[in-house]
């Protein structure tokens, strides 16, 4: 009887909520709201807003005088059609242009690259295939800008004023300054930086298509060539499309390549200004924070309209289902006689790009003049006095530097916490979405954790700054708290998307079997669950951890000082000229990072192309 | 005409062989079945003929055309051997249309136009499917897609077709029409047929010539009957078959030309084979199929241990003194549990096996001494 004084609605409430799939849905639900929708309205807000006096006294006019936190339009016009000295084309279409271009530049060259070489290890007979898949993910476990140092350190000549680099050291060739600032190498590096990725969802989805598929093609006579074009191609689509959309979003609004790249000579050829670093310079200035708003909004509305494309290519009518095959019965394209001469093509191609760069970097950190090998030096390692002629920060060898090792520390307890709050929420909302497939609430947290991907991370560092001086989180500000925050929210997406597929693999009964036998819920997730896609799950964790440790742009605008985290120790070096200081920065980081990743692959098998592609 | 000729074929995997010495021939217009338990070798026989897989040694040729040769390193691509391949999972290209999918194998043979849409449609009409034209393989049931994977596959009219376990993923009452559908289009298509399956029944049914493989190596080559009633040795026997044969321990008491003496179940029988009976050592196995062992008559004396009524037959399991001895009755019939009964093995196809060997050494009939 007393069941009955319980009103339906409350006991459909106790229902809903006995099922923890339910509980973390609406807890994600809130989570998310707070830390992506609400920063990202701030943003719009603020993009129709005066955001300050400074900015006020700039928009005022004689006629129509505005006050701090007025309602305006100003921004958007101002920047986006203002023909007063030509401010809206050299500041807003221009830059977008321009990037526009490089970003696409990078994406043909990431996926063309990442595409091929994914082809080669899972669909050829090619030799050494497991050296050149560990490889050729070093790219991109190394910070985004080490490519962009790569590029510099190798094509930078005397011509261009610009000091010896490796290509001029070695063969005296010279080449000329548009291959080495600007557009085109800024593509390269980022291209060269995301191939792997494409690599990684690429070469998961090749390994999961069911080699039957290009079998029953080649009985029917088609040619190798029409078997890549209207088989693999087609079915890979998803898989390109997604690459090109992350590669796109990634690179136009990367701030760290073109922050390196973008320098120019004497001569002055270069006009390359990417639009992350306008965005960047309208953000720092008090007079035009509104506008630096609209660019995020911009460069974000660019992401939301590639992935709503996405879904629209890969619908549900030709959507690629597994169908179990026979997965033991691969048969691998011969190669015949170009195999030999592939693999080795490859194995020079693939070590130019992935340890030629570690070893540059190692060059240039012991050199006092660069590309001149008689001026060795081991003093920016080791030298525990201070460098004459430096008068800015630290200037002693980085082992034994104080601020270096303490920063490094930091450096690898933030990522360890953010990788651990990002890995067990990506697992919890992969839990949910798998659990309650198809319900709106499940898809919403879904769609919510991946938004921060398409987040440039230069203006999501911008939100949370703002966050931190608004009234009431004041305390956030220069708080190692709100670089977790950050780096959970940002770095979540990977692990959600590496949680939810690892939970759609395993089928309910697995845990219906012990719902059955009363196992609690919490002994179900670490007992039978986790275990069983154990690899999955801590690839989840890895790559947040690998993301963050050689994250800059996020936490730049943040850090409470240079000395807090290794890059923005590497970026201050970098920015008073140590060259050979940041360069050895940079190679320290990659170095632990690769570290950990062996050793947690040895440990563990998790490994970081295990994570985004499945499987 | 294509006729497949296997000779010496083998494949080997890093540590284990899948496929061991393999000689076979094929005729033309033939419908073979590789049957076996799986992982016995059947798929990579079938796919080594395609040429999807690389035999480590041998020759197969296809016609009179070598297509595989270990020496001479002939190794033709499929799509050069001229044939038809039906997968277990159908690989249907999900980005194309039904249509599209019949299509492609015709448009990669550059017939013209006009031609490949007449044969696309006389496929559908022959396949039952001509509504789906236009669908996508995802919005098709497991059936359907079988036939569109049928009318793929057939629709470059190949000689020689093969087929990987195609029924398998089909429904029980699917299965048994899809059946009869094959074996009209062997009929239909004047091709040969290379068909594998783990199923005997679909193997019994099916098949002109039964290739039975256990462990990468051939047990036996002959025509279903042949394989059910003379079976080469115990795995055979026990392989095919439904329900299984009797295998009786017994002990050879004496052997002489055609005739030998056999104890078995506590009591002694002559056994008398049609041919002379091959070497057997002392111990000896009696195989009896279920259908020759005769209810209610003879000295045999058994208790009911349980009755498997199924409307045509019913299957009756016998305790003779602890052994289980099964045997088939047409009709309906029930027993009680444990009553007694008396049985005879009848019929001249009883088969004697060494014990030791398992190979079937004499087959004939046994009468009680």
């Amino acid at each position: 009887m007393a069941e009955k004084t319980i009103s339906p609605v409350g006991n459909r409430f106790r229902t809903y909520f006995s099922k923890p799939a339910n509980i973390i849905t609406v807890v994600f639900l809130v989570i998310l709201v707070l830390t992506v929708v609400l920063p990202l309205s701030t943003l719009l807000l603020g993009s129709f807003k005066i955001n300050g006096n400074q900015e006020a006294v700039y928009v005022s006019t004689f006629d129509n005088p505005v006050e701090d936190g007025d309602f305006t339009f100003h921004h958007w016009v101002e920047l986006l059609t203002s023909k007063e000295y030509h401010y809206a084309l050299t500041a807003f279409w221009e830059p977008l242009y321009q990037s526009t271009l490089m970003a696409l530049l990078a994406c043909f060259v990431a996926v063309l690259f990442g595409g091929v070489v994914a082809w080669f290890i899972t669909r050829s007979d090619l030799p050494f295939k497991k050296f050149l898949s560990t490889v050729f993910v070093f790219p991109y476990i190394m910070p985004s800008w080490s490519m962009a140092m790569f590029w510099e350190n190798f094509f930078k000549n005397t011509s261009i004023n610009a000091g010896k680099g490796m290509l001029e050291a070695l063969t005296g060739i010279c080449v000329p300054e548009s291959m080495v600032y600007g557009l085109f190498p800024c593509a390269m590096a980022l291209g060269l930086h995301y191939a792997p990725f494409a690599y990684i969802l690429i070469g998961g989805i090749l390994r999961n298509m069911d080699a039957n598929l290009e079998e029953a093609a080649t009985v029917l006579k088609a040619s190798r060539f029409k078997i890549l074009y209207r088989v693999t191609l087609p079915i890979v689509m998803p898989a390109l499309v997604s690459t090109v959309l992350l590669v796109f979003s990634s690179s136009i609004s990367s701030f760290t390549v073109p922050f390196f790249l973008n320098k120019s000579s004497i001569k002055g050829g270069n006009n390359f200004i990417a639009i992350s670093i306008q965005m960047r310079s309208l953000l720092n200035n008090g007079m035009t924070k509104g506008q630096g708003y609209v660019l995020a909004i911009i460069l974000m509305l660019f992401s939301i309209a590639i992935l709503m494309a996405n879904n629209k290519i890969t619908g549900s009518r030709k959507s690629f289902t597994t169908v179990t095959g026979k997965s033991g019965q691969v048969s691998l394209v011969k190669l015949g006689k170009a195999r030999k001469p592939l693999a080795v093509f490859l194995l020079i191609l693939v070590a130019f790009f992935a340890i030629v760069p570690l070893l540059s970097f190692a060059a240039e950190s012991l050199l006092e003049v660069p590309g001149d090998f008689s001026t060795l030096t081991l003093r920016y390692w080791f030298s525990a006095e201070p460098f004459e002629g430096s008068n800015k920060g630290d200037t002693v060898g980085i082992l034994r530097s104080a601020f270096m090792w303490s920063a490094l520390g930091r450096s690898l307890l933030l990522s360890l916490i953010v990788a651990g709050v990002a890995g067990t929420f990506g697992i919890l909302i992969g839990y949910a979405v798998a659990r309650k497939r198809g319900s709106r609430a499940a898809s919403m947290v879904s769609n919510l954790a991946f938004l921060p991907y398409l987040i440039p991370s230069m203006s999501f560092g911008a939100v949370y700054l703002a966050l931190s001086y608004t009234k009431g989180f004041t305390w956030l500000d220069g708080s190692f708290l709100i670089l977790i925050m950050v780096g959970s929210i940002k770095f979540m997406p990977f692990a959600s998307r590496t949680g939810t597929s690892a939970m759609l693999q395993l089928s309910g009964e697995i845990e219906e079997a012990a719902i059955v036998i009363g196992v609690p819920w919490i002994r179900r997730m670490t007992k039978i669950l986790f275990p069983i896609q154990k690899a999955s799950f801590i690839s989840g964790y890895l790559l947040p951890f690998i993301s963050c440790m050689r994250e800059l742009s996020l936490f730049v605008l943040l850090v409470p000082s240079f000395k807090t985290l290794a890059t923005s120790m590497l970026q201050e070096y970098s920015r008073t000229g140590l060259s050979q200081s940041s360069n050895a920065v940079n190679l320290l980081i990659i170095i632990v990072v690769l570290v950990i990743q062996f050793i947690v692959n040895k440990l563990t098998g998790a490994s970081i192309d295990k994570g985004v592609g499945g499987n | 005409m294509p006729k497949i000729v296997l000779e010496h074929v083998s494949k080997r995997f890093q540590k284990f062989t899948a496929v061991e010495d393999l000689n076979m021939v094929i005729e033309d217009r033939e419908f073979i079945i590789l049957l076996g338990p799986s992982g016995c070798g059947k798929t990579t026989t079938l796919r080594m003929i395609a040429g999807l897989e690389t035999p480590t040694e041998g020759r197969i040729t296809i016609g009179d055309t070598v297509v595989f040769d270990s020496e001479k390193q002939i190794n033709l691509s499929p799509s050069k051997r001229d044939i038809g391949f039906l997968f277990q999972n159908y690989a249907l290209w999900p980005h194309m249309t039904v249509h599209q999918n019949i299509a492609f194998g015709l448009e990669n043979l550059k017939w013209p136009k006009p031609q490949i849409e007449a044969r696309v449609k006389e496929m559908l009409q022959m396949l039952k499917i001509e509504e789906f034209d236009k669908r996508y393989p995802s919005e098709l049931s497991g059936g359907q897609q079988q036939r569109v994977a049928i009318a793929r596959t057939l629709a470059p009219r190949p000689k020689v077709l093969f087929m990987d376990e195609p029924l398998s993923n089909l429904d029980a009452k699917l299965r048994l029409e899809m059946r009869i559908e094959l074996k009209r289009l062997h009929t239909d298509t004047d091709s040969t047929f290379v068909y594998v399956t783990h199923d005997q029944l679909e193997a019994m049914t099916l098949s002109s010539r039964i290739c039975l493989i256990k462990n990468g190596i051939l047990q036996q080559f002959d025509p279903p009957m042949e394989t059910y009633s003379n079976p080469a040795n115990l795995f055979v026997a026990d392989f095919v078959g439904n329900p299984s044969m009797n295998f009786i321990p017994a002990k050879l008491v004496s052997a002489d030309g055609a005739k030998a003496t056999v104890e078995f179940f506590g009591r002694r029988f002559a056994f008398e084979a049609a041919r002379p009976i091959g070497e057997i050592g002392a111990e000896a196995v009696v195989g009896v199929r279920p259908e020759f062992v005769r209810l209610e008559e003879g000295e045999g004396q058994a208790k009911i241990y349980g009755t498997l009524p199924a409307g045509m037959e019913t299957t009756v399991k016998l305790d003779v003194d602890g052994f289980i001895l099964t045997s088939v009755k047409f009709g309906n019939v029930d027993y009680k549990l444990n009553s007694d009964m008396n049985f005879s093995i009848e019929g001249d196809g009883i088969i004697l096996f060494d014990k030791q060997t398992g190979k079937n050494v004499g087959r004939g009939r046994v009468t009680p001494l």
